[in-house]
């Protein structure tokens, strides 16, 4: 047995037109949940189609769970929710449940007891009112996420992949997944999903790996891909009237390329970057000798967004494309 | 295999469970039935509300010749309540009778009237004058009381014991009609050549319903992007392979049950049409041996077959309904060139067009079964063009499911064909 959940190695995948994805390679240890972040475009939703084997790499292995993706019966322990969501509309949200399980081969009578702890769970049976007979179409948008939702969990998968989870949730449901994601993880399982969104991964992953233009742009623990970043990071906040005095002597000094290398105004506070080498205590003897009214000076590590923009930006987003949710 | 197992049971049931399956199953065979047995029942109605068969008979044979025309009169007519009246007379007071007779019906007391004279017995002719002279049926039943009338009273003259006479005379024969031109044996009669057109339309009719009830089903999954889901869990082909098989049967069981209860309906057919007192008008069906059925089975799933595979890959190129129905069109247009030939077929189905276009793979699952109940066509050409069906079903089905793959995740601008060539030669 491996303690990877998921093993790429040099999976690549060309269009006639362009590279979706170009030799990439990823492990995913059992247990993580992790994140793969990217602007939209960059290749994440052909890198997790590649993954479930519903589309084929032009070269490279994917391994899950220790064994090949083409191996049959191995995508019954993947569970996986697509960004573009949808079900049967015409059909009963009971009998959509019992088909998806079956498809991953859980029993008729296993699936309709976990169909039930589910509903139950996720309040579509009450006294009043049981959903699960409802068609899908009749269900609001919120309750088919739901639905959606028990459909990629029911048959108690020990890897789940979950394409940009977040978008188009709504705050109560967004925070049932999160709780969710964390029991899987409490439960052993791997979490893999998709996002652009930085504050959430920043949150919820263990590791994370950045793509762009189908490519890796780096890939760790989420403590050390930061720490590999930081120590370099200055987040100051200054008293009244002392903005436009401090804009004064940021300028000058990125002007000068001598000491600090990036500003980013975040309005409660500036976070900083230092140049390599450069003394922060010098900075903040700059700035106080300026006459700044400094109220917080503190070495912070950068925060994911921030690491995300430096690295994507380096490999050239196009515009529009930050990333930032 | 279970995958495949849950895909087609899924396509099967959750299109058995409609409504409209459900409706038109009930009422297919209603609609067949009432079509087998509300015409004969109207067209009795019809005839007995004009008093067919109220018969004067003038008899100046002088051997009671009328009277045994009578008694053939009232066993085939007694259905229909009709009374036959003879009159016994002689040569010199028959034109005044004629007169009278002429007249009854004229004011419609009577339908017509029959001369029985002299001549009838030595040189075998009798007149009939009546309002339905024109009714072919109707005369032919004087015609025949005649005939085996005189059959007696000769047989009896013959010194043949009057005890015999009737069970040597009840004699019935049921010939069947072949028609012969000038291209020699052609279409065996009317009621066959009704019969294959009846099957291939309901060959027409099956796989086109079915056909875009598949592209309809691929379009659904497409747009609402439960394909993805499902595709995680179960390959194209199979995805593919269960819908088509799950949406066939589902043809399946409606035809059998259609069928079925049709049969059920053929076989009470008399029973219920004398119950409405209605004649039992005899229709006699080209006799279909098992042969012909497999064959008839075989047109039928390979053609289905074929058209599935393409509709399907329709659905999977399109965007929506409209652009769907746009894709699906030349598709559509081969199926009903099918059902224009079947009309020049039916009536010369050994014609140079009839070969032709039943060896034709897009247009053979249609036409051939109907050649196939119109006249005698050579093994050799059924094997050719089964052998030309099922090739170009293996074709289809190779190149629809390679577009299928790529089409169900596509989405934006339908595909061009170059680009299609592209996603066949895809792997």
């Amino acid at each position: 047995m491996t303690d990877l959940a998921l093993d790429i190695r040099g999976i690549s995948k060309r269009y006639a037109e362009h590279t979706a994805v170009r030799s990439l390679s990823l492990a995913v240890p059992t247990g993580a949940v992790y994140g793969l972040l990217g602007p939209n475009g960059a290749g994440k939703t052909t890198s997790i189609r590649m993954i479930l084997n519903i589309i084929a790499p032009d070269t490279g292995t994917v391994t899950l769970l220790g064994r090949p993706n083409t191996d049959p019966g191995i995508l019954d322990q993947i569970g996986y929710l697509p960004e573009e969501r949808g079900l049967y509309k015409k059909m009963q949200v009971y009998r959509v449940l019992r088909f998806l399980a079956e498809l991953k081969g859980v029993g008729a009578k296993e699936a309709d007891r976990r169909i039930h702890q589910w509903m139950e769970r996720f309040d579509l049976t009450t006294a009043s009112k049981d959903w699960g007979l409802a068609k899908l179409e009749e269900l609001s948008r919120g309750m088919q996420q739901k639905v959606q939702f028990i459909g990629t969990l029911i048959h108690d998968p020990d890897l789940v992949i979950l394409d940009e989870p977040f978008s188009g949730l709504d705050p109560i449901n967004a925070q049932a997944l999160k709780d969710t994601v964390v029991e899987l993880k409490k439960r052993g399982k791997t979490v893999i999903f998709s996002t652009h969104l930085m504050d959430n991964a920043e949150r919820l992953c263990d590791s994370v790996c950045i793509i762009a233009r189908g490519e890796k742009v780096l890939d760790g623990t989420v403590s050390g891909v930061k720490a590999e970043h930081g120590g370099n990071t200055v987040a100051l906040s200054v008293g009244a009237g002392g903005t436009e005095v401090l804009a004064e002597v940021l300028a000058k000094l990125l002007a000068d390329h001598a000491m600090i290398e990036k500003v980013d105004d975040s309005n409660r506070f500036f976070e900083i970057r230092l140049r390599s080498g450069a003394d922060p205590q010098a900075l903040l003897r700059t700035i106080v000798a300026a006459g700044v009214p400094v109220q917080r000076f503190e070495l912070v590590q950068p925060s994911l967004h921030q690491i995300f923009l430096e690295k994507v930006g380096a490999t050239g987003v196009e515009p529009g494309m930050s990333g930032h949710g | 295999m279970a995958k495949l197992w849950v895909v087609i049971k899924r396509e099967y049931l959750e299109r058995v469970r409609t409504k409209w399956f459900i409706i038109a199953t009930i009422f297919g065979p209603l609609f067949f039935g009432s079509i087998m047995i509300v015409p004969g029942y109207i067209s009795a109605r019809t005839v007995r509300d004009s008093k067919i068969g109220n018969l004067r008979i003038l008899d100046a044979t002088g051997t009671g010749l009328g009277a045994r025309v009578a008694a053939k009169m009232a066993v085939s007519q007694q259905a229909l309540g009709s009374a036959t009246h003879v009159i016994t007379l002689t040569n010199a007071a028959l034109s005044e009778a004629e007169s009278s007779a002429t007249l009854a019906v004229m004011q419609k007391r009577d339908q017509g009237y029959l001369v029985l004279d002299s001549t009838t017995l030595t040189r075998l002719r009798a007149r009939y004058a009546g309002s339905n002279a024109s009714a072919l049926g109707e005369t032919q039943a004087v015609e025949n009381a005649v005939r085996q009338a005189l059959l007696q009273s000769r047989l009896e003259q013959a010194g043949i014991d009057p005890r015999r006479v009737d069970s040597l005379s009840n004699v019935r024969v049921n010939m069947s009609v072949e028609k012969i031109d000038e291209k020699g044996r052609g279409g065996s009669g009317m009621a066959s050549a009704l019969f294959g057109f009846a099957i291939a339309f309901l060959l027409y009719f099956s796989i086109i319903f079915y056909g875009q009830n598949i592209m309809s089903g691929v379009l659904d999954e497409k747009t609402s992007r439960v394909s993805e889901v499902v595709l995680s869990s179960v390959g194209p082909d199979t995805l593919l392979a269960g819908k088509v098989l799950g949406v066939g049967a589902v043809g399946l069981t409606q035809q059998i049950a259609w069928i079925g209860s049709t049969a059920l309906v053929w076989k009470f057919r008399a029973a219920v049409m004398t119950k409405l007192g209605v004649p039992v008008v005899s229709i006699t069906l080209p006799p279909i041996g098992i042969g012909m059925l497999l064959l008839l089975v075989a047109y039928f799933v390979l053609g289905y077959l074929l058209y599935a595979s393409l509709f399907a890959a329709v659905g999977a190129i399109s965007g929506d309904q409209q652009e769907a129905r746009q894709a699906a069109a030349p598709i559509t247009m081969m199926l009903v060139a099918a059902m224009v030939f079947a009309q020049p077929v039916m009536f010369a189905p050994t014609s140079t067009l009839a070969k032709v276009v039943s060896l034709i793979p897009v247009t053979a699952p249609v036409i051939m079964p109907l050649r196939m109940s119109a006249t005698q066509v050579p093994a050799l050409e059924i094997a050719l063009s089964l052998a030309g069906v099922a090739l170009a079903c293996a074709a289809a089905i190779w190149a629809s499911a390679r577009i299928y793959r790529v089409g169900l995740l596509m989405t934006g601008k339908r595909p061009s064909l170059q680009e299609l060539a592209r996603w066949i030669r895809y792997h």
